[in-house]
C-alpha cells in the first residue's frame, strides 16, 4: 500500500491530523510564550524570592523529560483531586515546558543588551517603566526571533507526546500507529508524517529567517 | 548564569529608601504567596491520603533503589551508545555537507534538516512497528538507540558545523602556506580544534538523549521510566514514584547541564544548543 | 531653581565611595560654575570616571553630598529621572540605541521625556545632526556609522535635551586615532557657546585649548587642580609632575 493509497482511506483523518497538530503547536507555543514572560518578569524582577521560583521552575521544567511530566499530569494527578483531559493534560505539559525554554532565550535576550544601553537611557531622563518599555523589550524581543523560531519547531516535535495519550484524532506521530494497526500501510503513514514535520519545519524556518533579517539588531 | 545575574541586576538602580521599602513589602508579599502555596500543595498530597507512609516507605527500602539504578543504567547506557553513533553520524554528516562534492553536499545537508525536524518518537515508531512489519526484528535496545541517535544526529551534524567555524580562518591559511593538502588540513588543523570547541556543546546535548530515552518503554526496553513503572504495580505508589522519577531525571540533566557550563567556562567556549542553530 | 540660579551648577562637598574593598572616591570637593569646562586628567584608575558618572547618579555615593543647581541630587524615581534630563552624558562606548535610527536616537528623549511632538523633536534632531556634521546618516542605525560619527550622534542626543551641563566620560578613548579630531572639534565648538563641561579625557591637547581648570586626581584624590596653562607648565605635585612626565612619550 503506498502514500497514495493511504490519502484515500486514511485522507480525511490525516488532515484532522495535521489540522489537531498544528493547532496544538500554535496554542502550545502561545501559551509557553505568555508564560515564559510572566517567569521571565519574575526572574528579573528586584523582589529575591521571586526570582529564585523563577530561576527554580525554569530549571525544573527545561529539565523533566516530556514523558515524566505527562504520566504525572495523566496518572497522577488524579490522585491528587485533579482529573484533566488527555489533550488538556498534554497541553498544558508542553506548555510548562515551553514556556521554560521561551523564558530562557528571553533572557539571554535581556543579556545581550548591554548595560551602556541602560545606563544611555538613564542619563537621557528616561525612567524605569520607559526603559524597560522603549530599550529592553524592544531589543530583548528583536534579539530573540531566531531562538523562538527554533523552539516553535521544538514545539511542533514534542506535540508527538500526544501519541502517548488516546487523542481523537491522532496527532501525526499518533497517526503512524494508527494507521499501522488497521492496514499493512505503516511505511507510508511514517513517510506521510515525516513529510508533514519537515515541511511545516521547513516553512516555519523560512518565515523565522526572514523576520530575523528585518528587525535584527546590529550591533 | 554569572552574565544572568548581572545584566538582570543591571536593570535597577541602586535602590533608594522608597524602593527599599517597596522592595521590603514584595518580598513579605512573595513569601507568604510561596508558602501559601507550598502549603496548598502539601494540603493536596494529605487529603487525597497521598502523605500515607505506605506510599514513601518502600523508597527506604535498599531493594527499590536497585531495581530504579538497574533501570538508570538502562538508561545510561541507551544514551551512552546513541550519544556515541550521534557523534560519529553527527560527524559524517557534517563532513559530507561541507565537502566540495556538491551532491554528497547537498544529501548531507537534507538528511541533516530532516533529522533535525523529525520527533524521536516517530523515528522509533518508525522502528518499532514499521520495520518489523518487514520481517527486521531488532533488539529492543537498538530499537530505542537507534532512532534516539539518528535525532541527535542532525542537531549534531550543525553543532560540529558551528565548531568547524569557529575555528580561526588564519590557522587553514598558514597550514596551506605550509602546503598542506585540503583533507590534511580538515584532518590535522580543523577538526581537533572544531572538536576541543563543541565539547561542552556535545555534553549539553546528553540531556536532550537522555529525555529522548524516556520513552524506551515503547519498545519495552528497561529503563528508568519502565522499571519505575514495574516498581508501580508491585507498590500500587504511583503518585510518589512518577514525583520521585521526575526528580531523578531533572537531576541528572541538571547536573550534566551544569557540567557542560563548566566545561564551557573553562575551555572559553560557547555552548551551541539547537536554540543558537539556524532553523531548518 | 531654574533660570535666575546664580551659583555654582555643580557642588559636590567631601564625597566618598567604596568598589567593595577599593576607596575610590576620597573626601572630593569640587565646584564647577556656570559655563565653565572642567577637565578631569590622572592615571587610569585614579577615579575620575567615576567621580563623573556620581554628577548624574550612575553611581551612587556612600557619603558627603553633591548639588546640582544648589539642589541635593534626588536619589530615586522621576525626580532623578528628571534631574538626568538637565545633565547630557557622552560615554566612552557611545551606547546608541543599537535597535533604534540614528534620528530616533536623538528625538528619544525630547518625544519620551520632555513630550514635545514629533514633528517638532525631529526638526529639532535633524538640526542638530547638521552641526554635529552626521545629517545624512540619519536613517541609518548606529553599527553602521564610524565610531567617530556614533559619538557625534551621542553628543546631539544630549544636546536635544537642551542640557544645562554636560558629562563627557573619555569620549575619544574608544575611537580611532583618525576620528579623535572630528568628535574634540564638536566639543570645542561647545565650549565656545558656554556650554558646562566636565570633561574625562587624556586629550592634554584640549584639555590646554579648552579647559577653563584641569582637576587632576589619584588614587580617588583631588590632588590638585588649576587652570591649564599653570598646571601643565608648573605642576604642583610629585604625583601631578610624574603623571604628565609619563604621558609625554606619546
Amino acid at each position: 500500500m503506498g502514500v497514495a493509497e493511504v490519502f484515500t482511506e486514511f485522507g480525511d483523518i490525516y488532515l484532522q491530523s495535521v489540522l489537531s497538530t498544528w493547532l496544538m503547536t500554535a496554542v502550545c507555543f502561545a501559551g509557553g510564550l505568555t508564560l515564559g514572560i510572566i517567569i521571565t518578569v519574575l526572574r528579573v524582577s528586584p523582589i529575591k524570592p521571586l526570582r529564585t521560583v523563577g530561576d527554580v521552575y525554569v530549571q525544573l521544567f527545561r529539565n523533566i523529560p516530556t514523558v515524566s511530566l505527562l504520566v504525572i499530569f495523566v496518572y497522577a494527578l488524579p490522585y491528587l483531586g485533579a482529573t484533566l483531559p488527555y489533550r488538556t493534560c498534554l497541553l498544558a505539559c508542553v506548555i510548562l515546558i515551553v514556556s521554560a525554554f521561551a523564558s530562557e532565550n528571553f533572557m539571554s535576550g535581556i543579556n545581550a543588551i548591554g548595560v551602556g544601553q541602560i545606563e544611555a537611557a538613564r542619563s537621557v531622563g528616561l525612567s524605569f517603566t520607559q526603559i524597560i518599555r522603549l530599550v529592553v523589550i524592544p531589543q530583548s524581543l528583536r534579539t530573540t526571533v531566531l531562538p523562538m523560531t527554533n523552539l516553535l519547531i521544538a514545539t511542533l516535535l514534542t506535540t508527538a507526546m500526544g501519541s502517548q495519550v488516546p487523542l481523537t484524532p491522532p496527532e501525526l506521530t499518533g497517526m503512524v500507529n494508527y494507521v499501522n494497526s488497521r492496514s499493512v500501510a505503516g511505511i507510508s503513514a511514517f513517510v506521510v508524517s515525516a513529510i508533514c514535520y519537515a515541511g511545516t519545519s521547513v516553512v516555519l524556518g523560512f518565515l523565522g529567517n526572514r523576520l530575523d533579517k528585518k528587525v535584527r539588531i546590529l550591533r | 548564569m554569572s552574565a544572568t545575574v548581572s545584566m538582570r541586576d543591571a536593570l535597577y538602580e541602586a535602590p533608594g529608601p522608597k524602593t527599599r521599602r517597596r522592595v521590603a513589602i514584595g518580598t513579605a508579599i512573595s513569601l507568604v504567596a510561596l508558602a501559601a502555596l507550598v502549603a496548598f500543595v502539601i494540603r493536596q498530597f494529605y487529603i487525597n491520603d497521598q502523605l500515607n507512609p505506605r506510599y514513601w516507605s518502600f523508597f527506604a527500602r535498599w531493594t527499590t533503589w536497585r531495581f530504579l539504578l538497574t533501570g538508570l543504567m538502562g538508561t545510561v547506557r541507551v544514551a551512552l551508545m546513541a550519544g556515541v553513533l550521534a557523534i560519529f553520524l553527527g560527524l559524517l554528516l557534517m563532513l559530507g555537507r561541507i565537502s566540495s562534492n556538491k551532491v554528497l553536499s547537498t544529501v548531507c545537508h537534507v538528511i541533516t534538516d530532516l533529522f533535525r525536524s523529525l520527533p524521536s518518537l516517530l523515528l522509533i515508531y518508525f522502528f518499532f512497528l514499521v520495520i518489523p512489519r518487514y520481517g527486521l526484528k531488532m533488539p529492543s535496545f537498538w530499537m530505542i538507540t537507534v532512532p534516539v541517535a539518528l535525532a541527535a544526529s542532525g542537531v549534531l551534524a550543525e553543532v560540529f558545523r558551528a565548531g568547524v567555524n569557529a575555528v580561526p580562518k588564519g590557522q587553514t591559511e598558514a597550514a596551506m602556506s605550509l602546503g598542506m593538502t585540503h583533507g590534511k588540513i580538515t584532518r590535522k588543523i580543523v577538526l581537533p580544534q572544531a572538536l576541543r570547541i563543541v565539547i561542552p556543546s556535545l555534553v549539553s546535548q546528553l540531556v536532550v538523549v537522555v529525555k529522548d530515552t524516556t520513552v524506551a518503554y515503547v519498545v519495552s526496553y528497561p529503563d528508568l521510566m519502565q522499571n519505575a513503572r514495574v516498581l508501580i504495580s508491585n507498590y500500587d505508589a504511583l503518585v510518589s514514584m512518577y514525583f520521585v522519577v521526575a526528580l531523578i531525571y531533572i537531576a541528572i540533566n541538571y547536573a550534566t547541564n551544569r557540567f557542560s557550563i563548566y566545561l564551557a567556562h573553562r575551555s572559553g567556549s560557547k555552548i551551541i544548543s539547537r536554540t543558537e542553530e539556524n532553523p531548518v | 531653581m531654574t533660570a535666575e540660579y546664580a551659583g555654582p551648577i555643580i557642588e559636590m562637598r567631601h564625597v566618598d565611595k567604596h568598589f567593595g574593598q577599593l576607596h575610590v572616591l576620597k573626601d572630593i570637593n569640587l565646584t564647577v560654575e556656570k559655563g565653565e569646562v572642567v577637565v578631569l586628567i590622572g592615571p587610569s584608575g585614579s577615579g575620575k570616571s567615576t567621580l563623573c558618572r556620581t554628577i548624574n547618579r550612575l553611581e551612587t555615593i556612600d557619603s558627603g553630598e553633591i548639588l546640582f543647581q544648589g539642589v541635593k541630587l534626588p536619589e530615586e524615581g522621576k525626580e532623578l529621572a528628571a534631574l538626568r534630563a538637565e545633565i547630557g552624558m557622552v560615554f566612552q562606548s557611545f551606547n546608541l540605541f543599537a535597535h533604534k535610527t540614528i534620528l530616533e536616537n536623538v528625538t528619544m528623549g525630547p518625544i519620551e521625556v520632555l513630550r514635545k511632538s514629533k514633528k517638532e523633536a525631529e526638526a529639532e534632531a535633524m538640526e542638530l545632526l547638521r552641526r554635529v556634521g552626521v545629517a545624512e546618516q540619519a536613517a541609518k542605525v548606529p553599527a553602521q556609522l564610524s565610531g567617530g560619527q556614533q559619538q557625534r550622534v551621542a553628543i546631539a542626543r544630549s544636546l536635544a535635551m537642551h542640557p544645562k551641563a554636560m558629562l563627557f566620560d573619555e569620549p575619544t578613548s574608544a575611537l580611532d586615532p583618525e576620528m579623535v579630531g572630528e568628535v574634540l572639534d564638536v566639543m570645542v565648538e561647545l565650549a565656545k557657546q558656554g556650554m558646562t563641561m566636565v570633561v574625562v579625557t587624556h586629550e592634554m591637547n584640549f584639555a590646554r585649548r579648552v579647559a577653563n581648570r584641569v582637576v587632576f586626581m589619584a588614587d580617588g584624590q583631588i590632588v590638585e587642580q588649576n587652570t591649564p596653562d599653570e598646571f601643565f607648565d608648573h605642576p604642583q605635585s610629585d604625583r601631578a609632575r610624574d603623571f604628565l612626565n609619563s604621558i609625554k612619550g606619546h
